[in-house]
């Protein structure tokens, strides 16, 4: 058996396995719910490796060791964090608005797992290959922003409030030119399912052909997880924690996974749609994505040791002023490239080109127009 | 040009981060310190690891550091050098220290020596003030205790003051 097959193969004995001794429509309902622990319980233990993985490499960027106390490397770090988070005392605050401070950390974790569903993880490992999937994982992104929000209100604290608005601003601001960036791979492949688009990058990666819109993607997932440097909803040194101030034990671990599970599901999107996917030689199809995705997810720890963090007006700000536009310009670019009709063999150049021309206008205008205001002693 | 800050930032990281991998001290397998005392560690600027692995590698304290009390023996005789003349527990002032003493006149003789390392706040001006070489500030610094009140006696701070080597007051002065 080739080992591209050999998890639809397994999915398929067990199923005739149950439908041998249970009724059809249960033993269907059971290999369901089989491929959705599944991706769940892979879920979870991804959580895990990655807080071992940012503290370790995050250490290593920064001159120090990291975790090396439990076990050997420090390798068992996860499961005691995870043990600490599960005994801990659960606290509601008085002024806490009940029903949505419970519901928000339930709220948080649900669109995270869901994004999981389109996922192609191989050639033939999608749970589900939707004809809409870019869409519907937008639409979940956008569902994480009322649960942060729930949380921000329901706490009924001042700064959890306050990384509630932050939140919600920063996340629909970078929706906009996330969407814009997505929608010129798409009008590229022609089609929104996540499948197709990964069949579609056949010479070369979207990466290579449309590397503006491969920038403004990933600089707005870096926005859509709250990560460094775009961290401002649960800045430490600003607002201490964000909208999950007020949460203890497991409630705090249902936010802290949800977070994890949206970096890692964003690195997937970045991997999908302009690296290739799963493509890739020699080895099976579904290593080669998580290599992939590691690959970016070191990217992103890589950001997070580098730079620090920024206003939120000069955030909005390079949402709406700089990225909105270029990605707009970018997207008239393609459009043009694909009504043109151009020869195959020119669509590649005839990007390239379009690409270039809008880059060094971008370079030139951030260049012309960022403000120097660096003090004469720190140059 | 916008982006070359950026381009910098990421390249200084990531060769720290390499670097680390290659360059100073690499802690051994099994063992997550050096056995053989604190490994040589780097300048600020310098690349390369820099975590001290704290419980079972420490610093050597600076000569004037200003730990716990001790009390100090003299080396011929091997007693105390403390005659109980009280002028340190005058000198304090939190009223750490806690002379008992019998006897009086040529006849007083030091019975105990009470020390609340609780209210202490290493000030040294009961060093100072001790006219016989009798007590030294040491460089004891694990002080942490379970109890709210840790007064040491006068067979604590000899222990110390035995573990530490000394037995001149001021050596770090001089």
């Amino acid at each position: 058996m080739d080992l591209e097959s050999i998890f639809p193969r397994l999915q398929e004995i067990i199923a005739q396995w149950l439908s041998s001794f249970l009724p059809g429509w249960l033993a269907e309902l059971l290999v369901i719910l089989m491929v959705v622990l599944a991706i769940v319980l892979m879920m979870v233990v991804v959580v895990m490796v990655l807080t071992l993985l940012e503290r370790k490499i995050l250490g290593r960027l920064q001159d120090r060791i990291g975790p090396n106390r439990v076990g050997p490397y420090g390798v068992i770090q996860p499961v005691a964090d995870t043990l600490k988070l599960l005994f801990k005392e659960d606290i509601v605050p008085e002024k806490a608005d009940k029903l949505l401070h419970l519901l928000a950390p339930i709220i948080i974790v649900v669109p995270a797992l869901m994004v999981w569903a389109v996922m192609p993880f191989g050639k033939k490992l999608v749970a589900a290959d939707l004809n809409i999937a870019v869409l519907y994982v937008i639409a979940l992104g956008s569902v994480t922003s009322i649960a942060i929000l729930m949380a921000g209100w329901g706490s009924g604290n001042k700064y959890s409030l306050l990384g509630g608005f932050r939140a919600v601003a920063q996340l629909f601001s970078y929706e906009v030119p996330m969407g814009l960036a997505v929608l010129s791979v798409v009008m590229a492949a022609g089609s929104m399912s996540l499948q197709s688009i990964v069949k579609a990058q056949s010479p070369l990666p979207f990466a290579f052909v449309q590397p503006i819109a491969f920038l403004i993607y990933f600089i707005c997932g870096v926005a859509e997880v709250n990560r460094s440097p775009f961290d401002l909803p649960e800045a430490e040194s600003e607002i201490i924690a964000g909208y999950h101030i007020e949460y203890t034990g497991v409630k705090f671990a249902m936010f802290f996974l949800a977070e994890y599970i949206n970096t890692f599901a964003v690195s997937a999107m970045v991997v999908t749609l302009f690296l290739g996917g799963w493509k890739g030689p020699i080895l099976p199809s579904y290593v080669w994505f998580f290599i992939k995705v590691a690959i970016v997810v070191y990217v992103f720890f890589w950001l997070r040791a580098s730079f620090p963090r920024l206003r939120i007006d000069q955030l909005l700000n390079f949402a709406w002023k700089f990225l909105v536009p270029l990605g707009m310009v970018n997207l008239l670019v393609t459009g043009i490239v694909v009504k043109l009709n151009v020869p195959v063999w020119l669509t590649v150049p005839a990007y390239w080109a379009g690409n270039f021309v809008i880059g060094v206008i971008a370079l030139y205008l951030l260049t012309r127009f960022t403000p120097k205001k660096t003090p004469v002693s720190l140059r | 040009m916008f982006g070359i800050g950026l381009m910098k930032g990421l390249f200084t990281t990531v060769k720290h981060g390499i670097l680390t991998y290659f360059k100073g001290y690499k802690h051994p397998f099994p063992k997550r310190y050096f056995t053989e005392g604190p490994a040589p560690r780097l300048e600020p600027e310098g690349v390369g690891l820099f975590t001290l692995q704290y419980p079972e590698e420490k610093y050597k304290m600076f000569p004037r550091f200003r730990g716990a009390l001790m009390h100090l023996r003299d080396p011929e005789t091997g007693k105390p050098r403390c005659t109980a003349c009280g002028a340190c527990a005058l000198a304090c002032p939190h009223g750490v220290i806690e002379v008992v003493a019998e006897g009086k006149g040529k006849e007083r003789k030091l019975v105990d020596y009470r020390y609340n390392l609780g209210r202490c706040i290493f000030c040294r001006l009961c060093v100072e003030t001790c006219r016989f070489n009798a007590i030294e500030m040491s460089h004891e610094y694990e002080l942490a205790s379970y109890d709210k009140d840790l007064v040491l006696h006068l067979e604590d701070l000899l222990k110390i003051g035995d573990k530490s080597g000394v037995s001149e007051k001021d050596w770090a002065w001089k």
